[in-house]
């Protein structure tokens, strides 16, 4: 535990915890200011509910290497894979939709999915993502989450 | 945007859409989401890309925060909740070596607690600097200055005698001390049943 009574030791502390603002990186500031930009009010959210990557064990099945997350609000859902930069999923109930793949300083890419729900993005790179669905004359958004 | 904002106001501001005032928020808040990364020893661009998903969900989730008060304790979580989730992510994409012990672990391991009581602290000890007066905060800033900033220039630039700058040091500290975010970390300690610090 940090003994802050000491004036020198004090003054260290306040070196770390300057040391800590000295290393954001312009490019992380500007990132996290840009992300204010991406505000929507009345945008209705659709939760995580499911990650894959958090299960215990899931390192150990091999040759399984595709990641499922699951969002859902209400009882409205979508399913995806994701599988090295190809993601798939799955509108349920299963039904046809258009969904949007919306990235930071990217496009916006618009899939429709089949009339069982399926659709999918190939050519998807690493970094913040996140998918709106329309369907059944509702649009919904996920939140955000780091493929 | 002056540093010594409320929280409060910061955040009812940004949620009215401005942007100075989310911009306060970043740089209050960044370099505790930053330090927090760099404990799960992610690449670069793998934290950079969590860094960014922290910013993007808490601009979802403003309009949800109760207490802007809870605001720091969210992002401290949800960006330890990030890192560990990409982390995950991308073991699995790694194929396993089964004489790999730590892969066998299946998810990715949390940082110590230590760790993150003292990544906490040290936004604690920003925030408190946020609150003193902005004479007194310059003049700590420039006695921390690496390389430092010799007495007869802090004298000249703050307009106080060299030989009152040592006395306003533990004026300063002194207040410090006794700021709301500093008291804070203190009383939290004794509640846990730590020692008086």
């Amino acid at each position: 535990m940090t003994d802050w009574s000491d004036d020198d030791a004090l003054m260290a502390a306040l070196q770390e915890a300057m040391a800590e603002t000295d290393a954001v990186t312009d490019r992380r500031r500007e990132t996290a200011r840009a992300a204010f930009a991406w505000r929507s009010v009345d945008a209705e959210l659709m939760e995580l509910l499911h990650d894959s990557a958090l299960e215990a064990g899931a390192a150990v099945r091999g040759s399984d290497t595709a990641r499922l997350l699951s969002f859902g609000r209400g009882a409205l859902s979508v399913e995806l894979e994701v599988d090295g930069d190809e993601v798939s999923g799955q509108v349920l109930p299963a039904q046809a939709a258009t969904v949007t793949l919306q990235r930071s300083g990217a496009e916006d890419r618009t899939v429709a999915a089949d009339g069982a729900g399926f659709f999918r993005f190939e050519g998807v790179t690493p970094g913040p993502a996140r998918f709106v669905v329309t369907a059944s004359e509702r649009t919904l958004t996920t939140t955000w989450v780091t493929l | 945007m002056d540093p010594s904002y409320s929280l409060q106001a910061l955040v009812s501001s940004a949620r009215e859409g401005d942007q100075d005032a989310w911009d306060a928020i970043v740089e209050r808040y960044l370099p505790l989401v930053c330090a927090l990364v760099r404990r799960y020893r992610l690449s670069d661009a793998d934290g950079d890309d969590v860094c960014q998903t922290v910013w993007l969900r808490l601009v979802e989730h403003l309009d949800g925060l109760r207490e802007p008060e809870a605001l720091p304790g969210w992002i401290s979580t949800t960006t330890r909740n990030e890192c560990l989730r990409l982390l995950a992510a991308r073991k699995r994409m790694t194929p396993v070596d089964p004489m790999d012990s730590v892969a066998l672990e299946g998810v990715a391991e949390d940082v110590a607690t230590a760790d993150l009581v003292a990544v906490e602290e040290r936004q604690a000890l920003r925030e408190a600097l946020a609150e003193l007066p902005a004479g007194r905060r310059e003049l700590l800033l420039m006695l921390l200055a690496d390389p430092p900033i010799p007495y007869a220039d802090i004298s000249e630039r703050l307009g106080i005698p060299v030989g009152s700058i040592g006395p306003t040091r533990a004026r300063a500290l002194d207040q410090l001390r006794n700021t709301r975010a500093l008291r804070a970390v203190v009383s939290a300690g004794l509640e846990i049943g730590g020692e008086p610090r």
